[in-house]
Formats: structure tokens, sequence, C-alpha cells
């Protein structure tokens, strides 16, 4: 409960109407990509790193718990406001500020979409390569505080590897501006990185400056069907022998298969076992000739089957499958968990095999697709919440999911974060003193615990 | 809410995708104006708790029913459905916004959206040269159905004009309905209260049957689509009428070649309506009308056929909040700007008048046509060049 003064002192700073607070605002701020949810007390929409400073000095000053919040696609139950409090509601903070062409960066506000920011520099011949597959919904603040993925991530790494400086207010509300244009960069601790993937629990990321690349001249795509699983994921590693470091290698398995077919009616071979999305790129020769070797390598591996997009509409259908995959799975059972493990490369087959055997033991359906070539796969456990029994199973099988993961030397999340949802693994994969040492960061950028509280680290363990 | 609604929300996995495309989370940037924050919004009443009052039913008017957020749903929540229904629910809460309210009375009272005696709907037809043929006619092949905006709002007179003179130069045997054609009941439907307009309906259908005419056409797509898709289930059974949008319909004939199009020659875009696209299905026969015209080079938004985005003139938004629907329609106008073309062409006098509005408003040099409008410049344009060829 915010008292009304309060809440007219956040009006104040906001403006009129971005303020909300009626019943049925903090019901559409209660969710994100997740099932979980709880309604906030209020939600405050800044426009200006001044008002987000002020809404953060008043909310320490009261000790209010803020939320910061960009499109809510997460999939971590990271923007789920739990004990209530201010959502920071950042969308409108939506300005590009600068693309710089001779530097090769851009600058732009936390709200502006992703897909945004890649279009625009697009129109430069430039390129920003992360692409989560939210890159519609999710915004560069979000991607940012996340430590985002998604496929491209094989060859050109994840968000964090783009990010060279933040602006972030600190929870008094002072404004902490960390990292700069050069490529290097060794003054004092890395607070750009530390910040970045801290999900909103150290500061509030409200200005990113991302590193740009060229634009490469081309890409082509292939598509590979596997009547065996286990062939596909041996293939991974075989691609990478061979000498080829596609910009992508996505693998999709049946029932995923089976999901996207029914969404998007693309004539997929819905008795596969697998499929591998695999995209090259470069000057045109060479993604070419390395796609045509990559087409062999599925060959020789397996695959039954392997199409090489003609045109670029042609490969924009076979992302399009990709892509649809997430979201499609609602079509089989009403929610999904979608677990983000990662393990060593060389363990992806095992871990697949893995993977089968626990959703047998657990009898719940598991979906697994995901970054394959970069060993992040993305099991998904198909259930219906309101049946008590099968929601335990899945606890239990999430719980095996990560074990086998932590034993097979890999670890919890690969790009979606901890947020809530797997916090109770947290110590499992990374040991009491790594938390200690994290609980000692997190008392140092925020003692008073009002950002983003229990979002990683548990809340009680730095609440005082 | 019955259990009918609760199937079609079960299915959102709250992806967040639909946020992308809606026309109104576009513009305020805020989760309350998303398809899935609608989403949660009915569950909540149905199963959470939340009690529906004014605001609640604000939050759905805000809606334009465009159907963009169910097309791009790879979940396949039948949003449009949902959406529809929950204007219904509201209607029979008695939450309807006053105006919605007092707009479907009034429909109900004079037949018509303007307020007017509808006695006066054939004000588009004063001042023609001639009159139209298909005014005195009591049987003819084609009914032209020509809806309430066409009819009454000035601005729009020239959509109906337009397409009259193209039926005439082309010899089509069509009629008017006059004073005898009712509202659609389009406006009532959406909002939720398709009750007040089944007298209307009863009334249409028997009208056009007394004309003996086999099709009719329309050159709104609103009463083209509720003619389509509701007029079936208010009557209990298919109507054994040919359904023609003017789109369609001006396809026919320039592709059978009843009308001779001259050059045309400038950089057009096509806006699709979302009633006529998205909603029916009609994509092709316009683009196939333009590609026909000489000269005309035809330039596509990048949102465009089932990912058009939505002119602002959707779901009763303008009499709900025409300050939302006037920022929506710039944007579209924004888009169409950015092809380079010239000329931004649609097939719908509610879309044609709100995006005219938003290009005036943010000082755009592209002007706004029908396609019919199109059409006949082209006729005209035809028409010149043979005198041209006969006096030489």
């Amino acid at each position: 409960m915010i008292e009304r003064a309060i809440r007219n002192e956040l009006e104040a700073i906001v403006g009129p109407g971005h303020l909300l607070t009626s019943p049925e605002d903090l019901v559409c701020y209660s969710y994100d990509g997740t099932f979980a949810e709880c309604r906030p007390d209020a939600i405050a929409s800044p426009n200006t790193t001044d008002q987000v400073s002020a809404i953060l000095a008043l909310a320490s000053r009261e000790g209010i718990p803020i939320v910061p919040r960009g499109m809510a696609s997460g999939l971590a139950a990271g923007t789920v406001p739990f004990g209530g409090g201010l959502v920071l509601n950042l969308t409108r903070m939506n300005r590009i500020l600068e693309i710089d062409r001779e530097n090769l960066t851009a600058t732009a506000q936390c709200g502006v979409i992703t897909a945004d920011l890649a279009a625009a520099v697009e129109t430069e011949g430039l390129f920003y390569p992360p692409d989560p597959a939210s890159i519609r919904q999710s915004t560069l603040g979000g991607n940012a505080a996340c430590n985002s993925g998604g496929p491209r991530c094989l060859k050109y790494g994840v968000t964090g590897d783009y990010v060279m400086a933040l602006e972030a207010v600190l929870p008094d509300g002072r404004v902490l501006r960390t990292g700069n244009k050069c490529l290097k960069d060794v003054t004092g601790y890395d607070l750009v990185h530390l910040l970045v993937g801290s999900e909103g629990t150290l500061a509030v990321i409200t200005e990113v400056t991302v590193r740009l690349l060229p634009l490469p001249e081309a890409k082509r795509t292939a598509l590979a069907i596997f009547p065996d699983i286990g062939h596909a994921s041996q293939v991974v590693n075989q691609i990478l022998f061979a000498g080829v470091l596609p910009a992508t290698l996505e693998i999709v398995d049946e029932t995923a298969i089976q999901c996207v077919e029914a969404y998007l009616h693309a004539g997929l071979d819905c008795t596969a076992e697998a499929m591998l999305i695999v995209e090259t790129d470069g000057d045109p020769e060479t993604a070419q000739r390395e796609i045509e070797r990559v087409a062999e390598v599925c060959r020789q591996g397996g695959a039954s089957d392997v199409q090489i997009a003609r045109t670029s509409a042609e490969s924009d259908e076979l992302w399009r499958a990709r892509r649809s995959v997430s979201p499609s799975l609602g079509r089989v059972r009403p929610n999904k968990l979608g677990e983000d493990i990662v393990v060593p490369r060389a363990a992806i087959p095992e871990m697949v095999r893995r993977i089968k055997r626990i959703a047998l033991e657990h009898d719940v359906p598991i979906v697994i697709f995901g970054h394959a070539g970069d060993g992040n796969l993305h099991p998904n456990i198909l259930f219906d919440k309101r049946d008590e029994a099968e929601l335990r199973r899945v606890e239990a099988a999430v719980a095996d999911l990560f074990a086998n993961a932590v034993d097979l030397g890999g670890t919890l999340s690969g790009e979606h974060g901890v947020g809530v949802l797997k916090q109770p693994y947290l110590e499992m994969a990374l040991g009491p003193l790594a938390i200690e040492v994290m609980q000692g960061i997190k008392h140092a950028f925020d003692p008073k615990g009002i950002l983003n509280p229990g979002k990683v680290l548990p809340a009680e363990a730095y609440s005082n | 809410m019955g259990s009918k609604t609760e199937e079609l929300f079960r299915s959102c996995i709250r992806c967040g995708l639909c946020l992308s495309v809606c026309p109104s989370y576009r513009e305020t940037l805020n989760e309350t104006d998303s398809p899935r924050g609608r989403v949660a919004l009915v569950r909540a009443a149905t199963e959470d708790g939340l009690q529906p009052g004014e605001n609640y039913a604000d939050k759905f008017f805000r809606c334009l029913l465009c159907a963009s957020c169910e097309n791009i749903c790879p979940s396949g929540v039948v949003l449009a459905q949902l959406l529809q229904e929950t204007r219904e629910d509201i209607a029979q809460r008695a939450l309807l916004p006053q105006r919605l309210a007092e707009l479907d009375a009034a429909i109900a009272a004079n037949h018509n959206v303007s307020g007017e005696a509808n006695a006066q709907r054939l004000m588009w037809a004063d001042n023609l040269e001639r009159a139209p043929s298909g005014l005195d006619k009591e049987q003819a092949e084609i009914a032209y159905f020509v809806g309430c905006v066409g009819s009454f709002f000035p601005r729009s007179y020239s959509v109906p004009r337009t397409f009259v003179e193209i039926l005439e130069r082309a010899g089509v045997d069509y009629a008017l309905l006059g004073d005898l054609e009712w509202c659609c009941g389009y406006p009532q439907f959406i909002n939720g209260e398709l009750d007040l307009a089944k007298e209307a309906i009863h009334h249409n259908v028997e009208k056009v049957a007394a004309l003996g005419a086999r099709r009719v056409a329309f050159t709104c797509p609103s009463c083209y689509h509720i003619w389509k898709h509701v007029y079936p289930e208010v009557l209990g059974h298919e109507l054994d009428l040919e359904l023609l949008h003017a789109t369609e319909l001006l396809d026919q004939l320039t592709a059978e070649g009843q009308i001779e199009l001259g050059p045309f020659p400038r950089k057009v875009t096509y806006h699709d309506p979302c009633d006529l696209g998205r909603k029916s299905g009609v994509y092709d026969a316009p683009r196939r009308i333009l590609e026909r015209i000489p000269g005309l080079v035809l330039v596509e938004m990048e949102e465009n056929r089932e990912n058009a985005h939505c002119c602002g003139g959707g779901g009763n938004l303008e009499s709900h909040n025409a300050a939302l629907a006037g920022q929506i329609a710039e944007r579209r106008a924004r888009q169409a700007a950015e092809t380079g073309a010239d000329v931004i062409v649609s097939a719908c006098q509610q879309c044609e008048r709100t995006l005219g509005g938003a290009a005036r408003a943010i000082r755009l040099r592209m002007r706004v046509m029908d396609v019919s409008e199109v059409v006949l410049q082209a006729m005209d344009a035809a028409r010149r060049q043979s005198t041209e060829v006969q006096n030489r």
C-alpha cells in the first residue's frame, strides 16, 4: 500500500496520467512471460532519467520496493512484483539518441524496442547482432539488465558483449554514468558488466551504448530434418569440427515441430524427431560455401532432408518457424515452464538423452529446442497449473533438469536469468561463497534492499 | 462470463508478441492498452475477483477490434471473438460508455448514424449532373448498399458518387435503396448491442430481396463485413445473395474490359482496411485493379496486407476517444509517407476520412483517395486519349 501523499508526490514527478493505480492497471502489471503473477500497488511511467532519479530517491526515503519493467516478456518472473510496491514502467523512455558511424556505436534510452534499434542501425548499413526471440517485444534496457542472448550468440555473443556504456540510476537516486566508447578499458572495476545481467537488482538502467558491426553482406539459411534427435545433437559439434562457425545453429525437437506446424502450416515434417536450423553469413561466396559444407555434414550425420533457402523470403520463413516455437506451445497445454539450461557444447548429446529420461520419469511432456550451437537448451515443460499433482511433478522434473545440467559442467540459465523461478537452485549451481560475494555486492549498491527485492538472491538475505 | 470465453483466454501464454502490433499499445505504451492486458482483464474478471466498472469498460473500448493481435498470436488465442464477447458482456452489465449507448439508441431511432432523418439518405446524390439511374429502379441485378458515412458525411459523398458514375458508364444494372436503406447495424454490433440492430438486419435483407437483386455491392467494408459474417447468424440461414465489396466488383469489371483504364501516372500506396483485409480476406482485388492502371506505380508500406496497421477509425474508437484515434491515424499516415508515394489509396470511406485528417494534421503532402476514385480518373484519362485520337 502506497499512501495518498506519496502517490501525489509520485504523480507530481511523472505528470498526470502516468501514475496508474486502478485495479485494471494493477492486473495488467502483475505478470511477465511466465505463469507467475502478483499485483503491484502502483505503476509509474517516467520518460526522463531525472524522473527515474526522483522516483528512486522518494522510494529510498520511504522504503518502497521498486520493480523496473520493460515489456515484461521475461521468462524468470523477474519483473513480477511479488512484494507489491511500485512498478517502474520504462517503455516511454524510447528514444534512439545517437548512431555514431565513426565509432560504430549506438546510444538509446532503455525503453527502445530492440527490433527498432536493430532496424534503425541497419538503415545505416550497420548491425546490432543480439537477437532474443522476443526481439519485437523486449527493450534494450531489459535486454541489458537480463544479458539476453538469442540464436546469433554462437558466433556473435550475447547482449553484454555489445554493451559499452550505461547510464543507470542508483537506488538512492544518484545517476551513475559508467563505461565509454573505447574498445579497451581497464580503468577500475568493470561496473558496466556488473550491471549487465543484474536483473534490476542493483540499479535502474536508463541509457545503453552498444557496439555495432558492419552489416554482413549475405546470409544463407539451411534447415535439416533428422529422424533421430541423437544424430541431430551430434551433428552440432561435427559442423564446428568441419571448420564452419555458423551465425546460428538451432535445434527443435518433434513436439516443437508439431506445435509450430499447427500454427504456421509451413509444411514441416511432423514425423521427424528433430530439425536443425543453421545460418551462415559474411561475404556471399563464403556464406554460400559454408552453408553447402553444413548441408553436407548434416547429410553425412543422418539428416533425411536438407533445404537451403534460396531467397531471403525463404530464409525468413525458416526463421519464423524457429521464433514461433516458444509461443506456439500454448496449443498443447495452457502453461509452460521454459527452462534455459546451458551445458558445455560437447555435453549436448548426453544432456538431450537425460532430458528425455527426465520427461519419462516424471511423466511430464518436455519439449526441447534452443541454441544448440552454444549449448543453451530450452527444455520447456508443458502443464496445466490448475492440476496440483501435475504441478508437483513439474517441480520435481525442474530440480532434476538443473541437477543434471550442473552435473555435466553446465548451469541453470544461459539467457533468461534467475528471477524468482530459479532461485531455489542458485546455491547448488554457484556454491555458498559466490552467493556471499553477491550478497555483498547487492548491499553495496542497495543497502535498503528496495530494488527488485527477492529477485536473483532471496530477499531476506539482504533485507537488513 | 461463460465458459466459452474462458476457453478463449486460457491459451494466452503472455509472450507479449501482440504488444508489438497493437495500435493502441503502440501509442500509449501502457500494458493496460494491450491485447495481453485485455486478456488478463477478462481472466481477472472471470476468476480473480476483478469487478467490471466504467474503467474496465473504457479499456475494451480503447481497442480498435482491428484483429492484428489475433493475426500475430502464435498461441492461437481467438482474440477478435474474445474482445467482441467482452463488449457484449459490458453492454449487458449496462457499462457501455454513454456516448456509445447514445449512438446505438440514435441508430435504432433514425436508422442511420448521423442523427438526421433517414429521408435525407440521398443527399450525396443531390447536385449531380444527372440523377443516378439506379434511383428509380424497382428491379435490378445488383443492389448498391451505400452505407451511412458515404450517405450523410459530406466529405465522404465522393465515394458513392464516384462508384455510381463507374457503374453507369460500365452499363451495370444496379439499384439504390434510397431511404429504404437502414444502418447495417455494425456500430451497434461492435458496441455489444446486436439486439438493437436485428430489426434493421431483417429490414435490409427484405428490401434487397424486393429488388430481385442477386448481388449486393458495398463501398463500406464494415457494412460488407457485417452482412457477410453476422447477418446469417441473425437470420438463422445463409443469404441467398452474392456479397461483393466494390473492389471485388471493380476487379471483375476491369478484368473483363468493361472499363477502359487510361494512365494515372502517380506513385500510390494501398492501405488495407481491417474489415476488408484482415477480417474478410480481401487483399488482392484492390491491388489487381491498381496494377491494371497504366503509369500507376504501386508501392507497399512495410506493414501491409494481414500485417496492416489500423487507420485509427476502427472499433468506434473515434466516438469513444478521438484523440487516441487521431494518434493512431497519424502513425499510419507516416508509414504511408515513408514509401515515398504521393497518394494513399484505400477502399473504405472511414479509413480515407481518418487518414486524410491525419495527413492534414501532420502536414503531409499526400492525397488520400478511394480505389474507385482512382479508377474513375483512369477512365477519364482513357476517354481523353480516345478523343485526342479521334481529333487527330
